[in-house]
């Protein structure tokens, strides 16, 4: 279960502060899939890195499985990322020098998998965005949607309890934005991993179990989760 | 993370942007080129200073003198008190051994013989068959040092020659103008004469009662004497023997008799400029060295004598190897500043990594290791560039400087070159630190933003 609790963040200071999040409370089940939506400007980003604890917001508290990860050591946070959480950003970010399977075995190396038991496991992450056929290929070489699909297999190949996808779709046509999100969203109903997407795409946020609207750092109304 | 998958990611990362690598590298590749040239020609130098002393010094003698080159120094300048056993030579003041010094040196334990050094002076030489009259050196025979044979045959290792028997130098058949085979059981005559011979007064008065003033003038004259030796053997020429290629040997007996003839009746009469203790085996030389010593007397062994050139060669060395640290340390300006550019041009990939959960500690090992790859793979091309260059142009050098066959100036250890890598490869991490630490503290959505 994720928990946000009060959590504002600011950016700039005195003069030039700008409240980001407001305020914002929110509770998400194990295995929830959320939508969320707003306006470009609205805070969804700062949102999504402050839950996954890429950033740091400066007041609230932000609990997952009953801790609060605001309160982690740096080496708590590091585990936190490499073994708990995901994070699909918007602009793929992909190592473009790098191999697809290299790139996939970044987060297992961190990890600290054993070499033998990482080859399966790129495989399989590569296989389920389908592009086992690229193993070898450099990820420069890829289009926009197979590098995003790679980004997804390099977030999904250390099997996370939590997946973050901050507009995976944003830079793509709307087609294969669609397939991109749908292959996300299949993947949190196989393998009860708690999705937490931005996005666009009205028709997918229905299908998601619940949705989150935010406009200037806070949120204005959730809907289909029950509290 | 795993130190091995590290390394492998900071290799590839290197292999990415191979002109920038290659030319950091090479800043430090100049360095290495320098140090690795003069750690080799100091090894080098150092081997070709112990063959010399090796072919000319036998490792169980001690070499005496009265006093030693270095008190002498000191004192050649200021006013110096007048000894009795004192002698001009070299134009220096030295101070001689006299018998009783090597009387006494012969007591010493562990002492085998003791060979003064005789200095004999002919007024010229000349050979069986050949009008012309030559000038030589002569010196003792040194048995235990095995000189290389141009014809007849030397004595076996530690014997003397006859007394009547002399070796020369093939240098002189060849001023001669005949083969050395030539001069094999020819006769060498040598003219020594004798001067300054300073009567007493009684000898005088002696004289004077006996012939008048003509047996009194007849004291003062110079007398002369021949002495005819046989030729056993001619050395051949070394590059590395100095005495075999300068001077006629003879036995010591002889060289023993011939210096107390020239010198009877003056004051340098059974006083030497040195002598050449040989230790017997098995005894250790530094002990006798030191009883020697502690006896007043001053005392040199090849070791010694190789120390002495070895700081030398150290010294020069030390200059050359110099000149590459001061490069090395410029090059180190050119890693931080590569890595630092590379810092800034992968902002996003460090954002990337950390929003993986890859450690600080991680990050900034990543940036080390591409930093030691780079004093590796500089330090390699010095190295190798060096090693390439030097054996290519040791025989010329060798050729040049006449070292002799198999002498070679540049010597390659390669322990030497594996651990000069080896530290250009910690001075590389050192010089990476400030770029790695800026990597590792970057926040990751920061950097992120960053395209
Ligand atoms: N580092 C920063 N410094 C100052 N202001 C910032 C910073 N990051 C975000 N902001 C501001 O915070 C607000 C929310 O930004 P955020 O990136 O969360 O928007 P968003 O909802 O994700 O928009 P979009 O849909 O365009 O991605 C914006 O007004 C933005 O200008
Ligand atoms: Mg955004």
């Amino acid at each position: 279960m994720i928990e946000l609790r009060n959590v504002s963040k600011t950016y700039g200071k005195k003069k030039n502060e700008f409240r980001a999040l407001d305020d914002v409370s929110l509770t998400i089940p194990d295995g929830a899939s959320v939508a969320v939506v707003g306006k470009s400007g609205s805070g969804k980003s700062t949102l999504m890195h402050a839950a996954s604890g890429l950033d740091r917001p400066e007041a609230g508290e932000i609990v997952i499985d009953g801790e609060d990860i605001l309160q982690f050591k740096p080496r708590a946070v590091d585990r936190f990322r490499s073994e708990t959480m995901s994070f699909i950003f918007q602009s793929f970010f992909v190592q473009g020098n790098e191999t697809c399977y290299n790139n996939v075995s970044l987060p297992l190396e961190i990890a600290g998998v054993p070499l033998r038991e990482r080859r399966a496991k790129i495989v399989k992450a590569l296989k389920a965005v389908g592009l086992e056929e690229k193993l070898k290929s450099r990820a420069r070489d890829l289009s926009g949607g197979q590098k995003q699909r790679l980004a997804i297999a390099r977030a999904i190949v250390n099997d996370p309890k939590i997946l973050f996808a901050d507009e995976p779709t944003g830079n793509l046509d709307s087609v294969t934005g669609e397939a991109i999100e749908t292959l996300l969203f299949e993947y949190n109903k196989k393998h009860k991993t708690t999705l937490i997407i931005v996005t666009h795409d009205p028709d997918l946020a229905k299908k998601c179990d619940m949705q989150v609207h935010i406009s200037d750092g806070k949120i204005q109304k959730k809907t289909g989760a029950k509290s | 993370m795993k130190r091995l998958d590290i390394m492998k990611r900071a290799g590839r990362n290197l292999a990415q942007a191979k002109g920038r690598t290659f030319l950091t590298s090479l800043a430090i590749a100049v360095g290495a080129f320098t140090v690795t040239a003069s750690l080799a020609a100091g090894e080098g130098a150092r081997q070709y200073a112990d063959q010399i002393i090796k072919s000319n010094v036998d490792p169980q003698s001690v070499y005496v003198t009265k006093e030693s080159m270095r008190q002498n120094a000191a004192q050649s300048n200021g006013l110096k008190e007048y000894s009795e056993n004192q002698s001009q030579y070299g134009g220096m003041s030295i101070e001689m051994l006299s018998s009783d010094d090597i009387a006494s040196l012969k007591a010493v334990e562990g002492v085998d013989t003791v060979l003064p050094t005789y200095l004999i002076d002919a007024q010229y030489i000349q050979f069986q068959g050949i009008d012309t009259k030559y000038t030589s050196d002569i010196t003792t025979y040194d048995s235990t040092v095995l000189a290389a044979t141009a014809a007849g045959d030397m004595p076996p290792l530690g014997e003397q020659l006859a007394a009547n028997e002399a070796v020369v130098p093939e240098s002189y058949a060849e001023t001669l103008g005949v083969s050395a085979q030539d001069l094999i059981g020819k006769t060498l005559t040598l003219h020594l004469v004798k001067t300054g011979k300073t009567p007493s007064e009684t000898e005088i008065q002696a004289a004077f009662m006996a012939g008048g003033t003509e047996a009194v003038q007849a004291l003062y004259l110079s007398e002369s004497k021949d002495v005819t030796l046989t030729i056993r053997a001619v050395s051949a020429q070394s590059s590395t023997s100095f005495s075999a290629s300068s001077a006629v040997f003879i036995s010591d007996t002889k060289a023993e008799e011939l210096a107390n003839y020239l010198t009877e009746g003056t004051s340098s009469y059974q006083q030497y400029v040195s002598a050449t203790v040989m230790v017997e085996d098995g005894v250790d030389i530094e002990d006798v060295k030191s009883t020697i010593k502690d006896s007043g007397l001053a005392a040199l062994t090849a070791k010694d004598i190789s120390g002495m050139i070895f700081t030398m060669v150290n010294v020069l060395q030390g200059i050359v190897f110099g000149f590459g640290v001061l490069a090395l340390i410029a090059s180190v300006f050119g890693i931080i500043n590569t890595q630092y550019i590379s810092v800034l041009e992968r902002t996003s990939q460090i954002g990337l990594m950390k929003a993986l959960g890859m450690p600080r500690r991680d990050v900034a090992k990543l940036f080390r290791y591409e930093a030691a790859w780079i004093g590796f793979i500089g330090g390699a091309i010095g190295a190798g560039v060096a090693y390439v260059a030097g054996t290519a142009m040791n025989p010329w050098i060798t050729d040049t400087l006449t070292l002799g066959d198999g002498n070679y100036l540049l010597i390659f250890v390669w322990w030497q070159v594996a651990l000069m890598i080896v530290g250009l490869m910690v001075v590389a991490i050192v010089a990476g630190w400030l770029p790695s630490r800026k990597a590792a503290r970057l926040d990751p959505i920061e950097a992120l933003r960053t395209e």
